[in-house]
Order: C-alpha cells, then sequence, then structure tokens
C-alpha cells in the first residue's frame, strides 16, 4: 500500500489539477498508397487509415478508464500529403483533403494531421499545389490540420515559401471571414519541424518514421503549477534553483504517466511506440494554464519584464523531468504559450501586458512560437510573412524548432475580441506595427542562407 | 508442527514487540515474519514462528499470555497452513478504489460486497480522514486483486451504482499508475 501522501498526490493530479492525457496520435505511412490516378490513391489512404485507426479511439477510451486517466484527444497523424499526392494539381489536393476529412469522421478522431509541405530549401511541384489547396483544404474540412515547413538550421529560411505561406493565411482567413479566420487556426509554418509531433496543427508523420506508430503527448500546467504553490507555500523563500527542482520532479512524474498510457495503447493495438512529447499544453480552463504558472512564480502577470527568463526555467526544468522518465522523448516537449487557447495568457494580452513583441522574445526560450495569436484582419501579407520571417529566424539560429500560427481575423482590428470555439478559445486581437510603404525586405525573396553553426560535418 | 501465526492485540505501549520476543525467544522460536500496526491507539502485531518439535500450539500461547498479562493483551495462535491453491499472479490484475464523501455504517460492507461479487480480492484496505470540520472528507482506499479475465465493464458498472447510492465519488484505476508516478 502506498503511503497518504503517495494516494493523495496521485488523486490530486488527476481530480483538481487537470492532469490528463492530451492526445494520443497515431501515425500513418502513407508512401505505399501513392498513385497518378486520384480516385486510386483516395481508395488506398482511406483502407489503409481506417485499416489501422479502426479501434483507435475504442482503445485510447478503454485504457484511459483503466488508469482513470482521460485521453482527452485522439489524432491521426500522416505522411506529408505535399508529397505522397505529389502529382496533383491543388483542385485534387483539395479533394485529398476533403477524403482525410472524412476519413477522420469515420474513425472519429479529433483531428488529422499531415497536410503538410517540406520546403525549406524549396518548393516542388506537390508542394506547390499543397500550398495553393491550402486556403480552401482548411474552409472547407473541420477535422483538417496543415504544416509546412519553411525554414531549418541546415536550410535556411526560404523566403519564396515565406511569401507564399502569408498569402496562403489571408487568403484562407477570407474564405472562413465568418469564424473569424479559423482556418488558419488549423495551420502552422514551422522552422525545424519535428518528424514526430503528436500536438495539432503541426503534427505529420516523417519519412523517417515507422509505417504505423502511436506517440503521446501529455499536458499538465495545472500540475506544475499546483506544485510550485505547494512548495512555495511549505518555503516563501525557496530560491529559484530549488523550485526548478520541483518542476523537474513534476514533469518527471507527468511523463511517467504518458508513457504507461502510450505504451498500453500501442501494445493493444499491436503497433510500435514512438514517443512521449511532453509539453505544458493549455486549454481555456481555469487551472490548466500556462500563463498561472508566471504568476505562480511571484510575477504580477505574463509579459512584464522577468517573464522571458521565467518561461526559460520552466521550459528547461520540463524537458529535464520528461527526458529522465522515458527513454523516447520527442516531439516539441517545453511549454506552449498558444494565446487564445490559454485563459490567463488571452488575459494578459487583453490588459497589455503582453504584446507581440515580447511574445516573440519569449518563444526564443520555449518550445513553439507565435502560436494561436490573433492579428488585425488588414495586416498586409508583407508584414505577415516579416512576422513569420522574424520567428523563422529564431528557430534557424538557435537550432530549435519555433513556429507560428497567426490567425489575420477578417473585418476586425487591434482590440477587438476574435472567437474560435472550443479548445481553440478566444482571444483580443494583438497591435501589430505596419508601416506604410512596401516591405522591400520580404519581397526580395529567395533563400536566407543557414548559418555558420549548420555546417557540422 | 513446523509453523505458528501469533496475534497480539492490545493499546499501544511502549516495550510490546520487545515482551514478545523476549518470550518466544526463551521457548527457542524463531520469528520469521512480523506485520504490526497501530490503528488510532490499537496495537495489532502479527508474527509467523518456527517453533521447536516438541512444542505445541498451546504451550506457546498460554506461555505467551502469562508472559504479557501484565500488558493486557489479547494473544491468539493457530497453526500456519500452506494455501490450498496458488493463484498465479498473472491471473489478477491490481487495482486501487477510492471512495470519498461521507462516513456512514456499511460503507465498506457495500463496496467489498461489490467485490467479492465479482471475484476480487481485497489486498489492502484503507480509511483516511481528511476533513478537518467536514465530515464529508472520508477517504477509503481498497487495494483489489481482480480477476484478468473477469468482466470488468460490470464490475465498474457494480461500484459506481453502489457508490452513488451512498453520495460517494468513487475512481477506479489500475494500480501500475500510482506505480509509475510514485516509483522511479
Amino acid at each position: 500500500m502506498y503511503n497518504d501522501q503517495e494516494l493523495f498526490s496521485t488523486l490530486h493530479m488527476l481530480r483538481n489539477e487537470n492532469l490528463d492525457v492530451r492526445t494520443v496520435t497515431l501515425g500513418v505511412n502513407l508512401m505505399d498508397c501513392v498513385s497518378h490516378d486520384l480516385e486510386v490513391f483516395k481508395a488506398k489512404i482511406r483502407a489503409k487509415i481506417t485499416g489501422l485507426a479502426g479501434n483507435l479511439v475504442d482503445t485510447c477510451n478503454q485504457v484511459g478508464e483503466k488508469y482513470g486517466i482521460q485521453v482527452v484527444n485522439k489524432r491521426i497523424s500522416v505522411s506529408p500529403i505535399g508529397v505522397v499526392a505529389a502529382p496533383f494539381s491543388p483542385d485534387q489536393m483539395v479533394e485529398v483533403a476533403k477524403t482525410l476529412d472524412e476519413i477522420a469522421r469515420e474513425v472519429n478522431v479529433d483531428f488529422i494531421g499531415g497536410f503538410s509541405a517540406l520546403v525549406e530549401k524549396g518548393v516542388a511541384n506537390g508542394d506547390k499545389s499543397l500550398i495553393l489547396a491550402i486556403p480552401r483544404a482548411l474552409a472547407e474540412t473541420s477535422r483538417l490540420c496543415g504544416s509546412v515547413n519553411v525554414a531549418s538550421t541546415r536550410a535556411g529560411i526560404n523566403m519564396d515559401a515565406v511569401l507564399m505561406m502569408a498569402h496562403a493565411i489571408k487568403e484562407a482567413a477570407a474564405l472562413t471571414a465568418h469564424a473569424d479566420g479559423l482556418a488558419c487556426a488549423k495551420l502552422c509554418v514551422f522552422c525545424n519541424i519535428p518528424q514526430d509531433v503528436p500536438f495539432m496543427a503541426g503534427a505529420y508523420l516523417g519519412v523517417g518514421e515507422a509505417d504505423a506508430v502511436i506517440s503521446v503527448g501529455v499536458s499538465g500546467p495545472g500540475v506544475v503549477k499546483a506544485a510550485i504553490d505547494r512548495a512555495v507555500k511549505a518555503d516563501p523563500n525557496m530560491g529559484l534553483g530549488q523550485i526548478a527542482e520541483v518542476i523537474k520532479l513534476t514533469a518527471c512524474k507527468v511523463t511517467r504517466v504518458g508513457e504507461l498510457i502510450g505504451r498500453e495503447v500501442a501494445k493493444t493495438l499491436g503497433l510500435p511506440f514512438g514517443v512521449v512529447d511532453l509539453s505544458l499544453a493549455p486549454t481555456p480552463t481555469v487551472g490548466d494554464s500556462v500563463g498561472e504558472i508566471f504568476e505562480s512564480l511571484g510575477l504580477v502577470k505574463m509579459g512584464l519584464p522577468g517573464s522571458t527568463a521565467a518561461l526559460a526555467m520552466l521550459n528547461d526544468a520540463v524537458k529535464k523531468g520528461g527526458a529522465f522518465a522515458s527513454s523516447h522523448v520527442g516531439g516539441l516537449s517545453g511549454a506552449f504559450i498558444p494565446v487564445s487557447e490559454d485563459l490567463n495568457i488571452a488575459e494578459a494580452v487583453a490588459q497589455g501586458h503582453l504584446n507581440i513583441e515580447k511574445l516573440e522574445a519569449m518563444t526564443a526560450v520555449c518550445s513553439v512560437g507565435l502560436d494561436m495569436v490573433a492579428i488585425p484582419g488588414d495586416t498586409s501579407e508583407e508584414t505577415l510573412a516579416g512576422l513569420m520571417a522574424d520567428e523563422m529566424a529564431i528557430g534557424m539560429i538557435n537550432s530549435k524548432t519555433t513556429a507560428t500560427r497567426l490567425i489575420p481575423v477578417p473585418g476586425k482590428k487591434a482590440g477587438d475580441m476574435a472567437e474560435f470555439g472550443g479548445l481553440l478559445g478566444h482571444a483580443t486581437i494583438i497591435d501589430v506595427k505596419q508601416a506604410a510603404g512596401e516591405n522591400r525586405f520580404v519581397r526580395h525573396a529567395g533563400r536566407i542562407p543557414a548559418p555558420i553553426h549548420s555546417l557540422k560535418n | 508442527m513446523e509453523k505458528i501465526i501469533i496475534t497480539v492485540l492490545g493499546q499501544d505501549r511502549p516495550g510490546i514487540i520487545a515482551a514478545v520476543a523476549q518470550s518466544l525467544y526463551e521457548r527457542d522460536c524463531n520469528i520469521e515474519n512480523v506485520s504490526q500496526m497501530v490503528l488510532q491507539s490499537e496495537f495489532v502485531g502479527l508474527f509467523v514462528v518456527t517453533v521447536p518439535g516438541d512444542a505445541t500450539l498451546d504451550n506457546i500461547r498460554d506461555a505467551l499470555r502469562q508472559d504479557l498479562s501484565a500488558m493486557e493483551l489479547d494473544v491468539q495462535a493457530k497453526e500456519l497452513v500452506a494455501p490450498k491453491q496458488t493463484p498465479s499472479a498473472l491471473q489478477w490484475e491490481p487495482f486501487l478504489i477510492t471512495t470519498m464523501g461521507p462516513d456512514a455504517k456499511g460503507l465498506v460492507a457495500r463496496i467489498t460486497s461489490v467485490l467479492a461479487r465479482h471475484g476480487a480480492n481485497v489486498t489492502n484496505l484503507k480509511a483516511v480522514f481528511q476533513g478537518g470540520e467536514n465530515p464529508d472528507r472520508n477517504i477509503m482506499v481498497y487495494e483489489a486483486d481482480v480477476p484478468a479475465q473477469g468482466n470488468r465493464e460490470a464490475l465498474y458498472a457494480g461500484l459506481r451504482e453502489k457508490a452513488r447510492e451512498m453520495g460517494l465519488e468513487i475512481i477506479i484505476q489500475h494500480r501500475d499508475i500510482f506505480d509509475a508516478v510514485n516509483k522511479i
């Protein structure tokens, strides 16, 4: 029998601190479905995905019930469609997108990711079709997510692709103007995209991965906040080194839970287990917020001076705890700061404590980027491209993943409210500096060369 | 007779284990295994003991009662027999069932009756009152081995129905999740 502390800390994590398995993601390789015939391709991907994912949701629910922990989302990631559907035109790519959306409904998963292209060094025909198809593909589906990797430390930043994405984002927003540009909430632009990330909207199955694999995304910002609160209450003068230790130990426990669930789901489905992605991923729920952790660490509000240092410590401690707990940690593994998906962060923006420049600075030390940031609808393509290029530069130079999920909300301006619904939440539209005149820097296009430290061989 | 099991029950105080051990030592007995706990103010000890060939169960028990009489301890003893059938560990899955809510007569009886009906074996039971001024913060934790091949859904439904009748919150979890979180 466990002692009282062991029993109650475990029960509290699950009942009061919102510990859950945020996602179990089944990766499906579609390389063997390739065909030049659209109907054949659609039939093959349907057969392969439904064959592998038919029992995914039921299995996750059964394993969740066995351990008394909820698997909140069940998702699928597929090989980059820009590669496996390369022969097709943009219109045909939209057909592929709709087929993937139908498959997601059929097997009852929340999202299917992988409407993706890897174009950091150049745009191939399939990638071009995919990027041109993105606005309609995401506007005319509900469960499909897309991502495009436009930069890497090894290749530099493909500014042609950045500009194409700026255009695609504006168009996707316009096509879903009635829903505040919702299509853009399902689209990430990446630098150094991981091949095994289970979280959306960036999940896809890399070309170096197995034929099918189960990966797990564990969250738990509420658990980390509660652990910090308890520790600081017991010792108000606790040093930051000790607080980091508390975060690390908590992250370790949370990761162990994810590993347990992931391995059991994989074993039940007869599939290999991939990685645990231990990320502090918030939801728009009180007590499930990364922003609240900043306040537990002693900051008046996230975004005020000290926030970047606090986030650096948090992100690093989470990684250390996770790395110790699992033999295969992957994906993003760190802290997410998605504005609309986190009540506290959204509030910090609304109150003016957090602006886009501070957000950008903070992304230099955490695991993602400008995530779920609603910006004015009249933000120009050049400005959008500039925002993305800046974020990509942070990732490229620091050899880390960065991403943007920017939503130019049609017809709305800074200070207005954008509503995306459900887990995507709502947020005050953040001000973006726009000078009059053309941004000729981004229009130069071409490729920003890879940094010197990419030359490792 | 090779082994006997002795139970010692009485108000807790310093020296109980020492007195029991001394008495057994003087009769050439060897203590193989001991488990003891204190519930509120009462001590209970279980001693598995190998005894010399010429000793009888009654000799040992009576000697202990005499030696411990000043401490007002109740002593019982019985022969230890091997279990008739040792179930394979693979046939069982360990679960922790936690109930939270108001204390009531018959609470343990009603929950354990559901477990018994489904062939689950309670291996540990713990009551913790966390309430302070709040009588509803009564927590019971049942550790039980559940038959691996049994109807898990029916067991869950039975436990949840019983908990609902008594106004209790119930959480049913495989023990591995506690191991994952607490044992590194």
